[in-house]
């Protein structure tokens, strides 16, 4: 059997989804657990499950990032327009804001 | 109780857990043995329907009414995302500016989605064959779409993607799920039975019965699921505001 | 175990744990590159898995590896342009990526010469040309693709030009 493939990908995991509790901000997690859903994957193709794999790589390497980043993004606009923005120097701020 | 109380509680709770788990798992069958009593009967049943992929078989064949109840349920989120990230009163849109991008990285954008729409399809279509299904091949080629965000511009997303059309499809493919499992009842079998249709011939493309079809209508409704989700998420973080803020 | 599984161990352990150190600890830029390496470095690995355990089916957790995981690197980049742009550049991110990409491009090579002219050798070369490409566009992303550095991106889009001729 393949037994120090299995061992070693499933430390790579305990060590990638502790780093991604001990990572507190957000964007930063998300870094992180976009390796996590890698490490997730080999793990799954190791243990005989392709199909698993596959669907956490559909879902983890793109969907996942995407997801956490437009909340980051979002809750972040609305705490910037709460605090309000003034006079011609704000202005340049929300716009920046506001596009991409 | 103190904050020690507390920690102490939860250590013994936690040790517990652990001598438990620990016994279980040294009571475990070895991994990897070829021999199971359930897993023997799965994969007989499965080359019996000639399909190939024997967790196709079991998703779509042998517990079909269990991915009818998990394809619900990503409707029924996204159907409640929908209701809850709508623009509400208090909330106006305004056009998003376009953003810089590089040239290298939007000609990357633009060759390599319709690459990644055909790899979506292709592993929904070879589902009964290879790993791969509705599921995993619905969300790649939605995921594949957001290229045009993420490449070019996010008024080019828009333009391709008509959010209206997407939710219809989504609905479009869940009922015809229910619509083939109806069929199967009225063809003379059990509801979402592998019965009317021919299997075909083993590991082509035109094998396992009803399973190709489930795949694609699963595929279909994923995909339209996801982006219809990432446009509500998008929608809110690039477009709609607050009233009260001045920014513009 | 054999030669195949032996190697792509050996791969995951020093390639997925670096990158997995490099993303959860450090400046901003370094962990976006450190993501970014990681898939680029995960996708070879699958490959030879897929050799090893003589299931060519496989192949295409590579494959979509390969198309979705500079997607997920350019979530970033264009997410976090302005955050990336401040925080200055990280020195020393070309290197390990022109490293990570011969790499994957030399096991593609390794492993079309042992499958031999086949449809599985048509879908291997296209795994490795998604995943050098990709892998190069979403660190060239990275370091300045987006928004306000676009303008000395453009300076260099001519040698881009050149060396992503296949893309």
């Amino acid at each position: 059997m393949d037994d120090p493939l299995i061992v070693v990908t499933l430390l790579l995991v305990a060590a990638a989804a502790t780093a991604a509790v001990a990572v507190r901000d957000p964007v930063r997690q998300a870094l992180v657990l976009s390796v996590l859903g890698l490490c997730l994957a080999v793990l799954f193709t190791v243990l005989q499950a392709p199909d698993v794999g596959l669907s956490q790589l559909a879902v983890g390497s793109a969907l996942t990032p995407l997801l956490l980043m437009l909340a980051v993004r979002r809750v972040g606009r609305r705490a910037k327009g709460t605090t309000g923005t003034t006079g011609t120097t704000g202005t340049g701020d929300g716009e920046r804001e506001k596009a991409r | 109780m103190t904050r020690r109380v507390r920690l102490l509680v939860l250590a013994l709770g936690g040790a517990g857990l652990a001598a438990l788990l620990v016994a279980a798992c040294l009571d475990l069958p070895g991994f990897g043995r070829a021999r199971h009593p359930y897993g023997t009967r799965a994969v007989h049943a499965s080359l019996a329907r000639h399909t190939a992929n024997t967790i196709a078989a079991v998703n779509f064949d042998q517990r079909a009414f269990d991915t009818l109840g998990e394809m619900t349920i990503l409707f029924a989120s996204v159907l409640g995302t929908v209701v809850l990230l709508r623009q509400s009163r208090d909330e106006k849109r305004a056009a998003p500016e376009a953003e810089r991008v590089a040239a290298p990285v939007r000609r990357y954008a633009l060759l390599v989605l319709p690459v990644a729409v055909v790899t979506g399809l292709y592993i929904v279509a070879h589902g009964q064959l290879s790993p791969g299904g509705g599921f995993q091949g619905g969300v790649v080629a939605a995921t594949a779409l957001h290229l045009l965000y993420l490449g070019a511009d996010y008024r080019a997303l828009t333009r391709v993607r008509p959010v209206g059309a997407f939710e219809i499809g989504d609905a479009l493919a869940t009922c015809s799920y229910l619509v083939l499992g109806l069929a199967c009842l009225l063809a003379g079998a059990a509801f979402l039975a592998n019965t009317p249709l021919p299997y075909g011939t083993f590991d082509t493309l035109a094998s396992g019965g009803t399973v190709p079809l489930l795949n694609a209508a699963v595929g279909m409704e994923v995909a339209c699921a996801v982006v219809v989700l990432l446009a509500h998420f998008l929608d809110q973080a690039v477009e709609i505001e607050e009233e009260g803020s001045r920014s513009g | 175990m054999n030669g195949w599984t032996t190697t792509a161990t050996v791969a995951l352990a020093g390639g997925l744990g670096a990158t997995l150190w490099g993303a959860a600890t450090g400046p901003l830029h370094r962990r976006a590159v450190a993501q970014n390496l990681a898939s680029a470095v995960t996708a070879p690995a699958l490959l030879l898995l897929a050799q090893g355990y003589g299931r060519p089916a496989y192949v295409d957790l590579a494959l979509v590896l390969a198309l979705l995981g500079p997607v997920g690197t350019l979530v970033f980049a264009r997410l976090l342009a302005g955050e990336l742009a401040d925080g200055g550049q990280s020195p020393g991110g070309r290197g390990p990526t022109l490293a990570v990409a011969a790499y994957g491009a030399l096991v593609v090579v390794v492993l079309c010469a042992v499958t031999g002219p086949s449809r599985a050798m048509v879908k291997l070369l296209v795994v490795g040309v998604l995943l050098v490409a990709g892998n190069l566009i979403a660190s060239k992303a990275l370091s300045g693709g987006f928004g306000t550095a676009g303008a000395s991106a453009g300076k260099n889009a001519g040698q881009e030009r050149e060396s992503n001729g296949r893309g």
